[in-house]
């Protein structure tokens, strides 16, 4: 239970992180480790060398940015967490973010960590892609990436060896628009067995539902979505969110087709609640 | 080994470190502070909680170098903290504790609750203490105890601000979407029901090969040409029936190295095969056993192949005890899927599937493909 040997590097800036990353075989970014951590110590992971941009100031900007909100890769879920009613337009991070694992993982593990590891059962993957999130990249070539784009399958994204998240811009929701996220977890902050978000704005018309906690990237349910957008209650009962699942998710089994009925249905409960 | 100068309740330690070397182990080893409990080491028992710059945080997941210039609070550096001083006295009192492993990592969890959720009942105590395991207590007294500190506190005439409930929203509006945000769907098979090792994980998978089923069988008795088209599979020996090998799978920041040997069977009359295998990964002390069940079948009116795979597996070791099933079952469903796309791509120098998650093993394949081609056209 102890990590192989690694060398550890603390960059002083974001430039310096992406050289080291271009120098260096085997390198990789720290950002939180609440992830990477177990994976270190169970040596899953055997990195030759850790970058660890937990400190990096340019990358803890929480800010208003007219239309979305601007977070640094390197702000903390438990920064959020607590955030909460101060994020005008962006409260479903905040309620997001409460939930993830624990407090004291909280308080390390950072969104840009979280998708950049791209655990298919992690939070903000799933989250971010349905309020049409995008990525900052930094490499040898600046990029912005949707969230849903970003994430290609289990611990699998397209950032290449040599690129680090900087920031996440996420479109702020109007005051009509609504979300909801519901997970199933066999205990408090554990992983999710299921999970879905919705999010659904009459003024931007945004209608998007993913279904998370799959064996690869969050999947839409685009077509359920703008059924509900369009017909409300009648299109998110639990059949029609069953019937939904059947047509647009294969390779679930009937455990994983009712968990994934459930949450769906009750992310959209929230939604719909009066 | 690196230098690093942090403040351990209150005082200043210098030390030299290795970078592997998590805050637990610095603190219980170096520091001679025992008060911080290791049980899990990977983050799920909250037996190592402590604070760093008056943060409650997993010490087994902070390697100490990152805490270079920080502030770190152990259960040893609470005495003159008036709430821990009430939590200990209720965890006494509430039997809060029995054996007193998990009870460092429980009190720095309490204390943050009482501070930072000066509101908390029951439950959200419960929701807040689920990431620190006890064995004995059931906690029900560890509740107890954190309730009756939060409402000894409350009695108090300090007041507490409450902010002000939002005013309810109105109810979502019917619209006509326009932005949805979509991504390509993803597919995959429903695993079968029924397993035929007991606690074994099986998935079945098929795919189309470009070449008759006559043909395909007697590439599949070619153990180094099937072994080229897994990627990251290193063949040691073999004869027609048994092979040795390495196989290195990676998954993110995962990488395991699989030494192992397997037993082939073939049925020509069938065209049905089983391939058994045992391996083990020394650096993350993971073994598996698995056993590969495939059949061809004629396609597109015999000038193709339907190649059906079954695969059971046992994971143990490390790599079980991290991964949720689903993963690993991710992984074999790529193998599979990749394998199918390498065999394709030699038997008709078709283009590779695309897979950008693996650049270079592609490269590399199209690359040994021409060596090959070279070879066979010009003589060796």
């Amino acid at each position: 239970m102890k990590a192989a040997r690694f060398d550890y590097l603390r960059p002083g800036d974001v430039g310096e992180a992406l050289a080291a990353l271009a120098n260096a075989e085997g390198a990789k970014i720290l950002a939180g480790g609440q992830s990477l951590g177990p994976m270190l110590n169970l040596r899953l992971a055997r990195p030759a060398l850790l970058v660890d941009i937990s400190r990096l100031k340019a990358l803890q900007q929480l800010e208003d940015a007219g239309r979305t909100w601007h977070i640094g890769a390197g702000v903390t879920h438990a920064r959020l967490e607590d955030a909460r009613g101060r994020l005008s337009g962006g409260e479903m991070l905040s309620e997001v973010a409460a939930a993830i694992a624990y407090r004291s993982v909280r308080n390390r593990g950072t969104i840009g960590g979280s998708l950049a590891h791209a655990d298919p059962a992690a939070d903000w993957p799933l989250a971010l892609a349905a309020l049409g999130a995008s990525v900052n990249v930094r490499g040898p070539t600046p990029r912005k990436i949707l969230v849903a784009h970003f994430i290609q399958g289990a611990f699998t994204t397209t950032l290449a060896a040599d690129e680090i998240i900087e920031s996440i811009d996420v479109p702020k929701l109007s005051r009509a628009g609504r979300y909801g996220f519901y997970k199933f977890c066999r205990k408090t902050g554990e992983f999710a067995e299921a999970s879905a978000a919705a999010v659904l704005d009459p003024e931007t018309g945004v209608a998007s539902i993913f279904l998370g906690a799959l064996r690869g990237i969050p999947q839409p349910l685009t077509s359920l979505a703008q059924q509900v957008a369009r017909e409300g209650k009648i299109a998110a009962s639990t059949e029609a969110v069953s019937q939904a699942l059947a047509q647009s998710v294969s390779g679930l089994d009937a455990v994983e087709h009712s968990m994934a009925t459930a949450v769906v249905t009750r992310a959209l409960m929230q939604v719909l609640a009066p | 080994m690196t230098p690093i100068a942090l403040s351990v309740n209150g005082r200043k330690v210098q030390a030299l470190v290795e970078p592997r070397t998590h805050l637990a182990d610095f603190l219980r080893e170096h520091c001679r502070l025992t008060g911080t409990h290791l049980g899990c080491e990977h983050g799920v028992c909250g037996a190592c909680t402590v604070l760093i710059d008056d943060e409650p945080a997993r010490s087994c997941l902070t390697y100490a170098v990152q805490c270079d210039g920080l502030a770190v609070q152990t259960i040893e550096g609470f005495n003159a903290d008036p709430i821990m001083q009430e939590l200990r006295t209720a965890f006494s009192r509430e039997h809060g504790l029995q054996c007193g492993f998990c009870t460092p990592g429980m009190l720095i969890a309490a204390r943050d609750i009482v501070r930072r959720l000066p509101d908390a009942d029951a439950r959200r105590i419960r929701v807040e203490l689920s990431g620190n395991l006890c064995r004995c207590t059931g906690y029900l007294g560890i509740i107890n105890a954190v309730e009756s500190v939060i409402a000894a506190r409350a009695s108090k005439p300090t007041a507490v601000t409450s902010q002000a409930a939002a005013p309810p929203p109105a109810p979502l509006q019917a619209f006509a979407p326009t932005g949805e945000v979509a991504r390509a769907s993803m597919a995959a098979p429903t695993p079968a029901p029924e397993e035929a090792h007991k606690g074994w994980t099986r998935f079945e998978e098929s795919f189309v090969v470009a070449r008759p089923p006559q043909a395909v069988w007697t590439i599949f008795a070619d153990i180094p040409a099937v072994a080229a088209c897994l990627d990251g599979v290193e063949l040691t020996e073999h004869d027609a029936s048994t092979a040795k090998g390495k196989m290195t799978v990676r998954l993110g920041p995962i990488q395991a190295g699989f030494s192992g040997s397997a037993v082939i069977e073939r049925d020509d009359r069938a065209l049905r095969g089983t391939i058994r295998g045992a391996g083990s990964d020394r650096g993350t002390g993971s073994r598996t056993k698995g056993e590969i069940l495939y059949r061809l079948a004629p396609e597109a009116a015999g000038q193709q192949t339907r190649v059906f795979v079954t695969v059971e597996y046992s994971l143990q070791g490390a790599l079980a005890q991290f991964s949720r099933s689903g993963l690993v079952l991710e992984l074999g469903r790529r193998l599979v899927a990749d394998f199918a796309a390498n065999l394709n791509a030699r038997l008709v120098g078709a283009q590779m599937r695309a897979a950008p998650r693996t650049p270079f093993n592609a490269g590399r394949f199209l690359w040994s493909w021409f060596i090959d081609e070279l070879r066979r056209r010009f003589g060796r």
